[in-house]
């Protein structure tokens, strides 16, 4: 059949200084990105970050005032909804709930112009292999309020698929289910992606969902992007202070630098961005970074065990040192805790393996 | 053989996480049949005294007949209008915002609290020939006052608040992704609010015709001072009934009274079936 199954190259997107705001808050500022052809990009970043905004505006249900959106070049912010086949799934999944499973996922074919419509025989056949391909084969016949949260996650899925879409847009996806169907849905969404070869776009609260999930991640902060890049780039060279810290798990120092180092836990680091500059900075140690020393070493400072979590591949230990009001995290081997080193109130010596340092202008 | 007894035969009492429905199913009951069962059961109970024959006779009566098509059909197309209309206005008052739109919110429970009379005599003073609007339409030949058309404007009045009312809230919260999935898949707007909105719509609709019908059905006070009440043309059933009853025929009052009921039961069945139907059609249980 012509044009059946001959899949389209995936289409490139240029997101171009785009901006929107709402009376005085700006949703998004001067946001500039690619998104290349077949990638799947996660947008990442707490609410109110503009991430779900900036996808609205790539699927043309938010207008923005400033800036283009490019398809394969194409200025897209003139084309129609409709003209723009861009595949949307909605946090809510927003099924039609007065129609069946087949019907929501035939709606887009059928409500097409006479001509480009396709057959009813053709419908049939392709909303089948849709939901086969969304693994709910025999499901046609129900009604989204007979099924789990998952399910209804796929027949959105499917829907959206259903138009052929040039972008694939998810909102949340995996906001609204309980963790265990996340997971599976998660691996299945990523196998769904290689499947079909579509440039996709989610967005997402959950770093470890982005890390995880995306070829590359966008992490997004108060209408802006903060850093773009694949996810051994953001976790090994966060950019900002406020990725480190957006990442989570890791203990902030305030400290002064000197010609381009500074000091945290007793050992020296250089600050990367900034060759020689001396002033106030902020510094990141992970917990896997923190070592806890034998107190006969005597290296580092001096530290107290607050408390234990011996749980998982690694043993965690709170520890409090002088001067500071939080107490640092350290995640150790468990052989240290079995060993019996790690008693409540004992003292220790911990230093840091490695800090991501910034100046702080 | 073992003997049963009582208390194994029925099913065992429980205790209720909702307490107290032994006592609030009593008090509906006999609040219910105070104020609903007992006088319409009245009606039934003067109008069987006619004996069948007599009663057939009464009922089939060309004036009763006349009536009764007049005050179904009437309550019937306003009804109908109400919904089309209504729903127009419910739409506006939703989803757009404009100066003068919370006036107009309210001005739309007049009908409510305003004294049917009221209306009937406003209505009248306006179509009559010699009227604002009647003095214009009586020459080119559309004559509302003392016609059935006259009943009908007055019904759509009364029923107004009856359908935006009831479509308002739900039309209110319908979920606006709904209408933005279905236009990134390509629907066009028309589209999108006959196929996605309207059959959410339905069930607040039906239900706000209903309301518009029976009220429609029951009107009286606007309504006799509008039609003219010519016997056979413009002469509404529960008029008929009032005639009736000052003549001290009061078996036949109560004879029309019990077809009315009997018809407006009918019709609000069958519109609470369609209702059922159109929950389950949707996959919700009930």
């Amino acid at each position: 059949m012509p044009g059946e199954g001959a899949r389209r190259a995936p289409v490139r997107i240029d997101v171009e200084e785009l901006g929107k705001s709402y009376g005085s808050f700006a949703a998004l500022d001067n946001v500039s990105l690619t998104v290349r052809p077949g990638e799947l990009l996660a947008l990442l970043g707490p609410s109110g970050s503009g991430k779900t905004t900036l996808l609205r505006a790539i699927a043309g249900l938010t207008a923005t005032e400033e800036g283009t959106i490019r398809f394969d070049g194409e200025d897209a912010t003139t084309l129609s909804l409709r003209e723009r086949r861009v595949g949307f799934v909605f946090q809510q999944y927003a099924l039609f709930r007065h129609m069946t499973v087949f019907d929501n996922v035939a709606f887009g074919l059928r409500v097409r112009p006479q001509g480009e419509r396709p057959r009813a025989g053709e419908i049939a056949r392709r909303v089948r292999r849709l939901l086969e391909l969304v693994q709910l084969p025999g499901l046609e016949k129900r009604f989204p309020s007979q099924l789990s949260g998952g399910q209804r996650q796929r027949v959105a899925l499917a829907r959206a698929l259903a138009i052929e879409p040039n972008v694939l847009l998810l909102d949340e996806p995996f906001g609204a289910l309980d963790a265990k169907v996340r997971k599976e849905l998660r691996r299945w969404l990523r196998e769904l992606h290689t499947e079909t070869g579509l440039t996709t776009i989610f967005v997402t609260h959950d770093q470890e969902e982005a890390l995880e999930l995306a070829d590359r991640v966008v992490i997004m902060r108060e209408g802006k992007v903060e850093q773009i890049g694949t996810p051994a780039d953001i976790y090994d060279e966060p950019a900002t202070p406020y990725v480190c810290e957006f990442l989570g798990g890791v203990a902030r120092f305030e400290t002064k630098a000197k010609d381009g180092e500074a000091d945290i836990l007793g050992s020296t680091f250089p600050i990367e961005s900034d060759g020689d500059y001396s002033g106030p900075a902020l510094a990141y140690v992970r917990a896997h970074e923190i070592e806890i020393v034998s107190r006969e070493l005597a290296e580092g400072v001096p530290a107290v065990i607050r408390a234990v979590r011996p749980f998982g591949p690694t043993v965690t230990v709170e520890l409090s040192i002088e001067g500071r009001a939080e107490r640092i995290e350290a995640e150790v081997p468990r052989e240290l805790h079995s060993g019996g080193e790690l008693g409540l109130g004992q003292g220790v010596f911990i230093r840091a393996v490695s800090a991501r340092i910034f100046p702080v202008n | 053989m073992s003997t049963l007894s009582l208390a194994d035969v029925l099913p065992k009492r429980s205790p209720s996480v909702l307490p107290g429905f032994g006592l609030t199913m009593g008090l509906t009951l006999t609040w219910l049949s105070l104020i609903i069962l007992i006088p319409l059961a009245g009606v039934f109970i003067t109008s069987a005294g006619l004996g069948w024959t007599e009663f057939w006779r009464l009922a089939s009566d060309a004036r009763t007949v006349a009536a009764l098509k007049l005050s179904f059909g009437t309550a019937l197309i306003a009804a109908g209008l109400n919904a089309v209309f209504g729903l127009l206005v419910a739409w506006v008052l939703v989803r757009y915002s404009f100066p003068g739109k919370r006036l107009l919110d309210a001005a739309i429970d007049l009908p409510f609290a305003l004294p049917t009379a009221v209306a009937g005599l406003a209505f009248t003073a306006l179509y009559a020939p010699n009227g604002w609007l009647g003095s214009w339409l009586v020459p080119l030949g559309l004559k509302v006052a003392f016609t059935p058309l006259g009943i009908v404007v007055a019904l759509v009045f009364i029923g107004l608040p009856f359908v935006v009312r009831t479509v308002q809230p739900v039309l209110a919260d319908f979920d606006k992704e709904l209408e933005e999935a279905a236009a990134t898949l390509g629907a066009t707007r028309f589209q999108t609010v006959r196929r996605i909105v309207l059959p959410a719509l339905m069930p607040p609709l039906l239900t706000g015709f209903a309301l518009a019908f029976a009220r429609g059905v029951g009107e009286y006070g606007s309504i006799i001072f509008i039609a003219g009440n010519i016997p056979y043309v413009s002469e509404i059933a529960p008029l008929l009934i009032v005639i009736r009853l000052e003549e001290f025929n009061y078996a036949g009052a109560t004879a029309v009274a019990a077809i009315m009921l009997v018809i407006s039961f009918a019709l609000l069945f069958v519109i609470n079936l369609l209702q059922a139907w159109n929950r389950r059609r949707i996959g919700l249980a009930g």
